[in-house]
């Protein structure tokens, strides 16, 4: 098929998007009962040109040199405002995991500037604006969406969030026993609980990408804390700030200039690592097992990689086709097809490489399937990496991954908010526009080489853990008919994980192994 | 498209004089927030919804079926999620290399399952003698099915040499297509993708080639993945289970009553020609919605749309659910336990899609909700019993229904939970609502009124559902509605829904022994069930008032405690040490207990 090809232009500016996509006049007008064919490759489509929008048109610098992306769009009276700040959880203290994040929570929740809790949630609930302050790993965020009638009073009272929080002291009470019920509850859903053993086993329960509070850290954590994170860690400096929506870009950053120029100083602000340091030792290969009464397996298969530090490596494209051929895109995807199509064992199948350039990245491959057909599902998981890394795909495959790739490229960037999206993330993790401009012609580059190198590279079976969350007695067996049991997969050998105290995350029984 | 509104919104101006001024004037909603909807229908009843938005790069596409769980019956619940399944597997020129043998083999393989299925309907009636348990399992199974399956096995394999797996998929996938996906509610089964802008006319075709000629092939493979769904989405997750009671409890005679993903006993025994008979009854022209968002030419889609969907023969008239929802006349409960928070639901049913109250009653579960609801207000920062709480108002096709969902905080109940819910609302039927929280609530559906607008792909989805709900004017016309709720509406429709005699609770608890009670080392090495058993003991000794029953409990476990095999010994130790304490706490005999 393949009646059409995607050149990337060389005009610059958004606007030509639209024009370049005009299809008036390619149709023939057809008539009902006109001949249709009876296969799609018979059908013939007019070219579309879509030229990749330079991010350098949106991207602006304040005085202080945060970053700034607008795009504007008037179609509609909204208006969405975000800042991401190259802070996260990996600046928590060893002894208050969730600091970040709780910082974060209580700059919306405690008030702000001069009003009480209630005064602050009255009034933005009053206005229909929505502000929402959180802070992950590597990333703290607030973001703001609101409609243009009250876009100004909106940003006041975010600008208060921002820079005035109150930290109340009742509303962080009730927030922390909310907390607490939070980790009373972690050990209830099978999902929750695969994640976390899965960050232990891959991150370690020391690093900030594994770690997770428990009740200690919750209670050893102040008001006063709180404040004093806000005040070290939200800076200027740290900033990205994206706009999207029914605003004038120039209004804006005036806006933005006085505020962030008028941010109070901080003699003891973080002196913030980037990338933060993280030193994770890979974890013992082979299988691990968490007990939990459910009628399925939920499963995690994978290995770490290292961090992903160049944008500019062609290794990048090449990772993308192989991950859309072996389990990322769906019901296309080896993994899918073979698991659930054929077998019908899981109702999802699939794998991802994740590319982390901030610290370790990881291949990961997950499903979960009924406890009997747990081991088969594995093994054709497993077989299915195997193979990638010891045949070349066929050019069929090869040319599908490509063009599926190439041609739905141009939805990334289908809204003004996807627009800002992407290249204030560009801004944040320091990657220049070009990336996307390549974007395309790397992809096409891609051999049947590469992709096998890459899997080669990246996919290590010999490093691979697996993670079961179920009822080992009816999973360990494998499928009545035989096909395969818990044994036959990697090494074979399993470590029994204990289950943790929810609270705690202690140790309920001491770890145990068998062969 | 709409017009740009005008920049120097003088409303926000009034806001800080006038504290209940709206944000957005009423007026302003209904002459701008509306969706340009272009409607056409073509000879054979297949209506379409058209929004062109030239500032996309793509076209979100996609059909809704006027059809769900509500239109099946006993014996084939769950047909219409499995058939959202079977319409991506082909169609005789797409999936297969050879249809002539394909078809031939899905007919073999139907007579062999028509025996499999009268080998179940010997062990239902086995199992309704007590002989086997359950009559799907592999207890006792004649010969026969070994024999059975293995035939069944060979035609399968035979005809996955002939497939060319996932290939509707497959060709999407390859024309840079992406988000093909479907879902199946109580009242439709509504099918999606977006395709990049050159390749509509690959939509018509494939779109309409599935409905003009489907093969259900790998109809069996299908449902053991639909199985492996019910097990992900309803048996593995904490709730899942009850809530389906919960459901079947709360629905007297509507369909409503069983899951979309149907009965697992039906799952396992409905046949092709069941499926055939639906589809033919359910997916005519006429019961059908197609709609596009996106970069197109209205003309052309137009002419694409007779061309490709003016295919599709014009069936009967779909028929309608006629069994209505008998009026409740005693309130209903249910206590379950589970791997989760205390928590409690309290359901009243209401009213269906687009009926008059729907919108007093949207405006109520509004001032339930938020971080300045009532609900947070009292049971989550008042009474800190709850650490959250949340109201919700479903208007489905045939009828509706309101929800207040709270979690327990601490040590409180969910006797406490509902309660302080029943509090809440009674005080909306006795108290003056300030006109402040009421323009708050109409003030967020303003904003949502744009909102809902935004995304081109979710503005699809709406037109998609509304329609098949009854009509998709719906997005143009609630937040008109809404902003005319007045308080005494909401007094109203308080007081004529939100009554005892209407109404069903859940009280959910947590199940002894499970993760939130952590189960103490010396009780590690025992099998979760007596783990289980041994932790509802120890409650019951903490709670018991009875020193003389503690007391002789007591000896009796230093009795058999040395007889005890090895592990049990520890765990005996431990009881015994609860009792010992537990004793330490009651009063000493004579002294007199309060």
């Amino acid at each position: 098929m393949n009646a059409t090809k995607n050149v990337p232009g060389t005009a610059p500016g958004i606007r030509r998007l639209v024009a370049a996509a005009a299809l008036t006049g390619l149709f023939a007008a057809p008539a009902a009962g006109q001949d249709i064919p009876d296969r799609p490759e018979e059908l013939v489509f007019p070219d579309f040109l879509f030229e990749t929008p330079d991010g350098g048109d949106v991207h602006h610098r304040l005085a202080n040199g945060v970053p700034v992306v607008i795009v504007e769009d008037h179609t509609l009276p909204l208006v969405r405002l975000a800042v991401s700040l190259r802070i996260g959880s990996f600046l928590d203290p060893e002894d208050q995991v969730g600091l970040a994040s709780l910082t974060a929570t209580m700059m919306r929740e405690g008030g702000a500037g001069d009003r009480t809790p209630e005064e602050l949630d009255e009034r933005i609930e009053f206005l229909a604006a929505r502000i929402s302050v959180s802070a992950q790993d590597t990333e703290a965020r607030a973001s703001l969406r609101t409609i243009t009638p009250v876009f100004e009073e909106s940003l006041e009272l975010f600008f208060d969030v921002l820079m005035q929080p109150r930290f109340d002291e009742g509303r962080f009470a009730v927030r922390k026993e909310n907390v607490r019920e939070d980790l009373r509850q972690r050990n209830d859903d099978a999902d929750n609980l695969l994640a976390r053993e899965w960050d232990f086993l891959l991150y370690g329960r020391d690093s900030y990408l594994g770690r997770r509070m428990t009740v200690g850290h919750l209670d050893a954590i102040a008001k006063d804390d709180l404040a004093e994170f806000h005040r070290r860690a939200w800076r200027p400096e740290h900033m990205v700030w994206s706009v999207s929506g029914d605003v004038d870009t120039a209004e804006i950053l005036a806006v933005l200039e006085e505020r962030l120029g008028a941010w109070p100083e901080a003699p003891d602000a973080f002196d913030v690592p980037w990338p933060p340091p993280h030193d994770a030792p890979a974890p013992a290969p082979g299988i691990y097992h968490v007990e939990k009464d459910i009628p399925q397996g939920k499963v995690r298969i994978g290995n770490l990689a290292p961090r992903w530090d160049s944008w500019d490596n062609p290794e990048r494209a090449a990772i993308q086709v192989m991950d859309h051929i072996l389990g990322a895109s769906g019901f296309t995807s080896r993994i899918m097809q073979r698991v659930r199509s054929d077998e019908g064992l899981a109702y999802g199948a699939g794998g991802r490489f994740g590319f982390n350039p901030l610290g370790p990245s990881a291949y990961s491959m997950g499903y979960q399937s009924k406890s009997s057909t747990v081991a088969l599902a594995g093994a054709i998981a497993l077989e299915e990496v195997r193979r990638i890394r010891d045949e070349p795909v066929s050019p069929e495959e090869l040319d599908l991954a490509k063009r599926s790739l190439v041609d739905s490229f141009p939805r990334r960037f289908e809204s003004a908010q996807a627009r800002a999206g992407i290249f204030a993330n560009d801004a944040f993790l320091r990657r220049d526009h070009g990336y996307w401009i390549r974007w395309r012609e790397q992809i096409e580059a891609v051999t049947a080489d590469d992709v096998m190198a890459a899997a080669r590279k990246y996919l290590r079976p010999e490093e691979m853990v697996m993670l079961v969350v179920g009822v080992w007695e009816d999973i360990a067996p494998g499928d009545p008919e035989g096909r395969a049991d818990m044994t036959d997969l990697l090494n074979g050998e399993v470590t029994h994980l204990p289950g943790r105290d929810p609270l705690t995350l202690e140790a309920l029984s001491p770890e145990g192994q068998e062969r | 498209m709409l017009r740009k509104p005008s920049r120097a919104a003088p409303a926000a101006a009034l806001l800080t004089a006038l504290v209940v001024t709206p944000v957005v004037p009423p007026e302003a909603v209904a002459a701008q927030a509306r969706v340009p909807v272009e409607e056409f229908e073509l000879d054979n009843g297949m209506r379409f919804l058209a929004v062109v938005r030239p500032e996309m790069t793509t076209v979100a596409a996609g059909w809704a079926a006027h059809v769900g769980s509500a239109n099946e019956r006993p014996g084939i619940t769950g047909m219409s999620h499995f058939f959202e399944h079977m319409m991506f597997k082909g169609t005789p020129t797409v999936g297969t290399s050879d249809a002539e043998r394909d078809e031939a083999i899905i007919e073999e393989q139907e007579a062999l399952q028509e025996q499999i299925r009268a080998v179940y309907r010997d062990r239902r009636a086995a199992a309704r003698l007590g002989h086997i348990g359950d009559p799907f399992g592999d207890e006792d199974l004649p010969e026969e099915m070994a024999t059975l399956r293995q035939q069944f096995d060979a035609l399968v394999d035979e005809q996955r040499t002939l497939m060319v797996k996932d290939e509707f998929d497959r060709i999407y996938t390859e024309a840079g297509a992406t988000g093909m996906n479907a879902f199946t509610s109580h009242d439709q089964t509504v099918y999606f993708i977006t395709v990049p802008q050159n390749r509509l006319e690959l939509w018509f075709w494939m779109e309409s080639e599935r409905l003009l000629r489907p093969v259900f092939r790998e109809f069996y493979a299908e449902r053991d993945v639909v199985h492996e769904e019910r097990r992900l989405r309803t048996e593995s997750t904490p709730t899942g289970e009850f809530d389906e009671t919960f459901d079947a409890m709360f629905w007297q005679s509507h369909p409503y009553s069983w899951p979309i993903i149907g009965w697992p006993s039906d799952l396992r025994v409905f046949t092709l020609a069941q499926a055939q008979e639906f589809y033919d009854t359910y997916y005519v022209p006429g019961n059908l919605t197609g709609a596009l968002v996106g970069n197109f030419d209205l003309e052309e889609a137009k002419a694409l749309a007779e061309k490709y969907f003016g295919r599709l023969r014009p069936g009967a008239e779909a028929p309608d659910v006629v069994t209505l929802e008998m009026e409740q006349k005693a309130g209903k409960r249910l206590d379950a336990s589970c791997d989760c928070q205390p928590q409690v639901r309290i359901r009243y049913h209401t009213v269906p899609f687009r009926h008059r109250d729907q919108y007093a009653l949207d405006v109520l579960a509004g001032l339930m909700n938020g971080r300045t609801g009532r609900l947070y207000k009292t049971l989550v920062l008042g009474d800190e019993i709850a650490s959250s709480a949340a109201a919700f108002q479903q208007n489905r096709k045939w009828a509706g229904l309101i929800e207040i969902t709270a979690e327990a905080r601490g040590e409180a109940t969910p006797d406490d939970l509902e309660a302080a819910i029943e509090r809440e609302l009674q005080r909306l039927i006795d108290e003056p609502i300030p006109a402040e929280e009421i323009q708050k609530v109409k003030n967020q559906a303003a904003a949502s009124a744009w909102e809902q607008l935004d995304s081109g792909f979710f503005l699809l989805l709406q037109l998609l559902v509304y329609d098949s709900l009854g009509d998709w004017n719906y997005m143009n016309e609630w937040a008109d509605a809404t902003l005319a709720v007045t308080e005494e509406d909401i007094k109203r429709v308080a007081r004529q829904y939100l009554v005892p005699t209407n109404r069903a609770v859940a009280h959910y608890t947590r199940k002894a022994g499970t993760s939130a009670e952590p189960v103490p080392a010396e009780l590690a090495d025992l099998p979760e069930a007596v783990q289980r058993q041994i932790l509802a003991q120890i409650r019951q000794i903490r709670e018991s008032t009875d020193r003389v029953a503690l007391e002789g409990a007591l000896e009796q476990f230093a009795a058999m405690r040395s007889q005890a095999p090895p592990p049990m010994q520890g765990a005996m130790e431990y009881v015994e040490q609860a009792i010992r304490e537990r004793l330490a706490e009651l009063p000493s005999p004579g002294e007199e207990a309060r």
